[in-house]
């Protein structure tokens, strides 16, 4: 039983170091900021997760925090990644696509141009 | 009743943290919730019943299980197409219409949506239609509409 | 296995380390304010899984008390600098 337990936490371990090794090659190789998002603010999110199920099997009095923060960074990277992308969106960062059915409806309701950094 | 549906899940919260359940610190702990509960502002929260108790429960882990799923293929892609030399991405913005008839419903479903790589909401108007920036648009657009009607069936039997 | 325990979770910590770099350098050569505020989230993440890491190597609980409190401040961090800069004030 305590050998599953090791074989797990290694297999979540490598699995985790995977994970946010994607997700900053994807932060890395990304052309813009809303492609970036979509790898920095969920893929390597996974990998913390899978790092605190790791910490879960092998730290002791570990259990109940470390499934609080799980708990805690899952229903806070959606928000995080939607703030930054809207404030992106609200500075005017161009979308390199082929569709954008967002435009519309901001042109109509005459938003005011900013400069920014 | 709506006292306690907030106070209880922060009580847990306190226990999770400390992490001993002797008497002085369960006490401790229901004095530190009820306090926070009293100085927070009245909240808008779905209606609490027992009889819709196990639907309620039966309708969330299912929920649960379907964004799990969403969110294994969604990084399953998304590192295909990072570790991709050529990287093959077409992004753009598609209008998703949510469907749910509460706010916590479209909260919820854009929280889902976010949440698998490869989808990420930006912007919701008033009639709860989901602006959302995709890696793949084409992929994106044809199976994220059977999705969201899925998400949609469960949270109308959570919510309503 | 408790020797290829220990060097799989020092070869994880060496890795995250690295990708913590990587993830600032490309922080301070991003192209406009909002890239480098998601280079800062992902800096923060990572930040976070060191601090797990470093849980597990010295086997005591407090570090994840640490990563919690990190977690949240980098959580509200990220949103009020992202309301700053879309709206040019935070409240």
């Amino acid at each position: 039983m305590n050998l599953l337990l090791q074989i797990a936490a290694l297999l979540f371990l490598v699995t985790g170091t995977a994970v946010s090794f994607i997700g900053v090659i994807g932060f890395l190789r990304m052309p813009d900021v809303y492609t970036r998002l979509h790898a920095t603010g969920k893929v390597s999110v996974f990998g913390l997760v899978f790092l605190l199920l790791a910490a879960d099997i092998l730290t002791p009095l570990a259990t109940w925090k470390a499934l609080l923060l799980i708990f805690f960074v899952l229903l806070a990277a959606p928000s995080i990644s939607h703030s930054i992308a809207s404030a992106a969106y609200r500075i005017g960062v161009p979308v390199n696509g082929k569709r954008d059915d967002l435009a519309p409806k901001v042109h109509q309701s005459a938003r005011k141009p900013r400069n920014h950094a | 009743m709506r006292f306690l549906q907030i106070s209880f899940p922060l009580f847990l919260v306190y226990l999770a943290l400390t992490g001993n359940l002797t008497l002085p610190n369960l006490v401790m702990g229901a004095l530190i919730s009820s306090g926070i509960t009293l100085l927070l502002p009245p909240i808008a929260l779905p209606p609490f019943s027992f009889s819709r108790l196990p639907t309620f429960l039966w309708a969330g882990l299912r929920y649960v299980f379907v964004v799990a799923w969403d969110v294994i293929k969604g990084t399953y892609s998304t590192a295909k197409i990072v570790l991709d030399p050529k990287l093959p991405i077409q992004p753009g913005i598609i209008a998703i219409p949510s469907g749910t008839k509460t706010e916590l419903g479209t909260a919820l479903s854009a929280h889902a949506i976010t949440l698998s790589p490869g989808e990420m909401v930006i912007a919701i108007d008033e009639d709860g239609v989901m602006y959302t920036h995709c890696l793949n648009v084409e992929d994106s657009a044809r199976f994220v509409a059977e999705a969201q009607s899925l998400r949609k069936n469960l949270l109308s039997k959570m919510f309503e | 296995m408790q020797q290829i325990l220990t060097i799989t979770i020092w070869i994880v910590l060496a890795a995250h380390l690295l990708m913590a770099f990587a993830a600032v350098w490309q922080t301070l050569r991003g192209e406009n304010a909002v890239t480098r505020l998601a280079g800062l989230d992902l800096t923060s993440t990572l930040t976070i899984a060191v601090l797990v890491v470093i849980s597990i190597i010295r086997q005591s609980s407090i570090f994840i008390d640490v990563a919690i409190a990190a977690a949240a401040l980098g959580y509200l961090s990220t949103v009020a600098l992202a309301k700053y800069i879309s709206d040019q004030k935070v409240f």
